[in-house]
């Protein structure tokens, strides 16, 4: 213990504070639970920040600053009314798009870890995606709202914009080298399409194109052949091609390095752990296990040092979280407003599957942050915005009542 | 080698401690949310007071009634008994008067209860208030026959 970390628990403790009192003073009928999960799985992920590496903890914290600035933002200029985002919806969608293809301009974009979806500005990075998901959710309640009852009747031609959404995910995908964006977008697109809908065949349809779609980036793009190859054998008991040198190697030492030592680390935390701070991340030799352990793998790590049972308590909060954002698009009673709850919670939901269905190899591994918990600025930031709409559509359904 | 013993016991309570800790938070929230779900219960299994609706009723009598008078929600002239249980009225469709359209009216507007001296209205928390002839009612009130009651937009006439 030192005097360091207890100065990082008693700013955050000041900073949650904070951003309780300005939720209570813009928004006091909202869900009481939300802030208080989201407060602790970023203490939680802080914490684990700072045990792996005290530099990054200090931008981290500098991050969550300004998430919390966003946050206060959120409620303060929009507690009257939300709604007023409607009427903007296409410029939202417009921002989605452009802030999506930002990547690929050359010179501004950035290649980290074979993917493509950094945008760099005077040394300072960031991650556009994250931030164009909320504008593509609330682009979505608008449009979906108007169009809801034209898209139940189901005609062909009503399909169009389904089709297209789907060629943009799948060029953003080819663009960036990114499976798990691709497969965040086109699966927040059809849970909204399903809410407003309640038609199960543009699900079915909707996982069918994205099946044919994923299988051709298999064929033809090498980067998403290597995740899918290293998910179905990450062991290999004979040396076989690795791709990163173009010798021979056993697989485990080569592509799937990472995913294997991070499958390690959560068989070393057993049941309770290894307990916070007592892990094992580096050699003897001080070299790190796991590469990019605090953004992608963090949950590896927090499954080591709380064991089975922190990291299912982890993901309870995470399922309670969700659970109360889909509370509140029921209790909600406007069409823009449930679809906006609902599809700002079926994104967070449906990230956190991602990345920790990858780290544990349920399917195959890219690279996406676990919300609130990972390493990363544009992540936190965005949440914190994500936690905001909820709390404010949560505020209006329950002033109502 | 005693210190280092007793550090790790300290540890080792203290990783307990976070993880119970960790525990506690989430059965704190999912009590507070499973709250809130208690009222509309859909079960097949019958609660007491659904029980005595169905079993033979010797006292079974109406000891009075509400006529809609005027309501956004309900066509007036409707009437609503008030038997041995209380009747609630209010927006969700959980109340026995279930006044949906209804924009002034709460969720849980008022309570009828029929007591031994007679039928008493209360109000349980609503935004706008009850009112019985005009007036509002902050703690129960009984109720005379021909008392128009007000909760929301919509009034009540008692008849007993």
């Amino acid at each position: 213990m030192s005097w360091g970390s207890l100065g990082y628990a008693a700013f955050f403790f000041a900073l949650y504070l904070a951003a309780h009192m300005i939720a209570r003073a813009t928004v006091p009928e909202a869900d009481p639970a939300l802030l208080p999960m989201a407060g602790l799985l970023t203490a939680i992920g802080l914490t684990e920040i700072y045990r792996l590496g005290p530099t990054d903890a200090f931008k981290q914290g500098l991050w969550i600053v300004i998430g919390v600035a966003l946050f206060a933002a959120t409620l303060i200029g929009l507690r009257r009314d939300y709604r007023i985002l409607e009427s903007y919806k296409y410029l939202f969608g417009l921002g989605a798009i452009v802030l999506l293809f930002l990547p690929s301009i050359p010179g501004l974009g950035t290649t980290v870890n074979g993917a493509r979806l950094w945008v760099s500005i005077g040394g300072f990075t960031f991650q556009p995606g994250e931030i164009a998901k909320i504008f593509l959710i609330i682009f979505l309640a608008g449009y979906l709202r108007g169009k809801r009852e034209v898209l139940a009747q189901g005609r062909l031609k009503d399909l169009g914009p389904l089709l297209v959404i789907w060629g943009a995910c799948m060029l953003v995908l080819v663009e960036t080298n990114d499976l798990g964006s691709a497969l965040l977008y086109f699966g927040i697109f059809l849970a909204m399409v399903y809410i407003a809908t309640g038609r199960v065949a543009y699900v079915l349809s909707g996982v069918g194109l994205f099946a044919v779609g994923g299988f051709g980036a298999y064929e033809k793009i090498p980067h998403v052949h290597e995740r899918v190859v290293i998910w179905l054998q990450p062991w290999t008991t004979k040396p076989v091609y690795c791709p990163l040198n173009g010798l021979p190697a056993l697989r485990q030492d080569c592509q799937s390095y990472q995913l294997v030592k991070s499958l390690y680390s959560i068989g070393n935390g057993g049941f309770t752990g290894t307990g916070l701070g007592n892990g094992t991340f580096s050699t003897t030799t001080g070299t790190p296990l796991i590469p990019f352990v605090n953004t992608d793998f963090i949950y590896s790590a927090l499954a080591q040092e709380l064991g089975l049972i922190g990291a299912s308590a982890m993901l309870l909060v995470f399922m309670v979280f969700v659970a109360r954002g889909m509370k509140i698009a029921i209790q909600a009673d406007d069409g823009f407003s449930k679809l906006l709850a609902a599809g700002l919670t079926f994104g967070f939901a449906l990230q956190t599957f991602i990345i920790v269905g990858g780290v544990l190899r349920l399917i195959p591994l890219t690279g996406i942050t676990l919300p609130f918990v990972s390493y990363g600025g544009s992540s936190v930031v965005t949440n914190f915005v994500l936690l905001a709409g909820l709390l404010l559509v949560s505020n209006r359904a329950n002033a109502r009542s | 080698m005693i210190a280092s013993a007793q550090v790790e016991t300290t540890l080792l309570v203290l990783k307990l401690a976070f993880l119970v800790l960790l525990y506690v938070f989430i059965w704190r929230i999912v009590r507070s949310a499973a709250r809130d779900l208690r009222l509309p219960q859909e079960s097949m299994v019958l609660s007491p007071q659904q029980v005595a609706a169905y079993l033979p009723q010797p006292t079974a009598r109406e000891l009075a009634r509400l006529v809609v008078a005027a309501s956004p929600a309900i066509a007036a002239g409707t009437s609503f008994a008030i038997g041995t249980a209380s009747v609630f009225i209010g927006r969700s469709a959980n109340n026995d008067i279930v006044i949906a359209s209804d924009e002034y009216a709460s969720g849980r507007h008022a309570r009828f209860e029929p007591r031994r001296d007679g039928v008493y209205v209360e109000d349980i928390g609503s935004t706008n208030g009850t009112f019985v002839n005009g007036t509002q009612v902050t703690r129960a009130h009984r109720l005379a026959p021909g008392d128009v009651v007000r909760a929301g937009e919509t009034d009540l006439r008692f008849e007993a």
